[in-house]
């Protein structure tokens, strides 16, 4: 299993998620690291979102390193997937969140807790 | 977080050694974090069986998988497909038991085999150095006991007092270890409320023995037959 695969099988549900975000920022509120990092943006849910799991699909998982480490910084430092974030329009971001380390760590780029 | 410890590698060997296609399941939660069953550690694991298994001339499958949460469902992503095209005839885990536990309801038809021992519940006082805080008895007095717990830290887990085995402040189990009572008293005094060490608890009566289903505040209604 490739980590196309699993940008594939979901690719309609990811595609949905980010048309539907409306870049509301409710979102923001309700993540305890945006509130505990002076309310920077790069720290909001939908930020997160899109910038990962968007940004992988719209390069079709065609990432430089860079580009990996980027978001391994977005969805592992700037998310602990506590799933206390809420949208208005119900979109699952920490399942979101959750696919990006998915197709990171079938590239075996990952976060170890020791670095 | 939960802390876990792999176990010994022979162990790990003698549970798979029956089957040939082997699935290794680590955990992206409190396992990674404590390095014990993280995607680091289950690639460590699956290269060590492997070459165990080739100097011994002995056939065997050995693949990997991590889930982001192994205690909840939804972190799965992936892995139905993954079992069912790898038709494997074992599963290993590197996850904590409960989320072993949870695999096993699911994937019920597979023998799964925890690779590591789930030791406690701790903190972190640096890296790779944890210790043992809390055995989720589900009675907490903390507040009381000034932030010693006396279930964890006492050897007898005794709720109201010392026992009158102190030794110099040192605990007549093992001499290593400070009294935690005598911890307990020292904290308080130093917050100036002594008084909080009189108080008396009635018995836990061993609620932690039994499976505990937990339903928080606000989700009642939701959980509750009408």
């Amino acid at each position: 299993m490739t980590s196309m695969d699993l940008i594939s099988k979901n690719k309609s549900k990811i595609k949905v998620a980010m048309s539907v975000c409306a870049r509301c920022g409710m979102c923001a509120e309700s993540c305890f690291l945006y509130v505990a990092n002076n309310k920077a943006p790069e720290y909001m849910p939908s930020y997160k979102m899109i910038n990962s799991i968007g940004y992988i699909l719209k390069k079709k998982g065609k990432l430089t390193k860079q580009e990996k480490e980027k978001i391994k910084e977005i969805v592992w430092d700037r998310c602990v997937l506590c799933t206390r974030c809420y949208c208005a329009f119900g979109i699952d971001i920490p399942w979101l969140i959750s696919l990006a380390r998915g197709f990171l760590r079938e590239q075996n780029c990952f976060k170890t807790f020791d670095g | 977080m939960v802390k876990v410890k792999r176990k010994p590698f022979e162990e790990i060997v003698d549970s798979i050694s029956r089957y040939e296609r082997v699935l290794n399941i680590g955990c992206g939660g409190c396992a990674s974090v404590c390095l014990g069953g993280g995607q680091r550690e289950v690639q460590i694991l699956n290269q060590e069986l492997r070459l165990y298994f080739e100097k011994n001339q002995i056939t065997k499958q050995i693949d990997a998988y991590i889930v982001e949460r192994a205690c909840n469902k939804k972190y799965f992503l992936n892995l139905d497909d993954v079992i069912k095209n790898g038709n494997y005839d074992v599963i290993i885990t590197m996850c904590c038991s409960a989320g072993t536990q949870l695999l096993a309801e699911i994937y019920n038809s597979i023998p799964i085999f925890p690779a590591v021992n789930t030791i406690a519940i701790g903190i972190d006082r640096d890296i790779g150095l944890y210790e043992e805080k809390c055995r989720a008895c589900g009675n907490c007095i903390i507040g009381y006991t000034g932030g010693i717990c006396p279930i964890t830290r006492c050897a007898k887990s005794l709720f109201n007092g010392p026992c009158g085995g102190t030794n110099k402040g040192m605990c007549e189990i093992n001499p290593n270890i400070p009294c935690a009572w005598c911890e307990i008293y020292k904290r308080l005094k130093a917050q100036n409320r002594l008084e909080d060490i009189l108080k008396i608890y009635p018995p836990v009566d061993w609620k932690n023995q039994m499976p505990r289903t937990i339903v928080q505040y606000g989700y009642e209604k939701r959980y509750t037959k009408k």
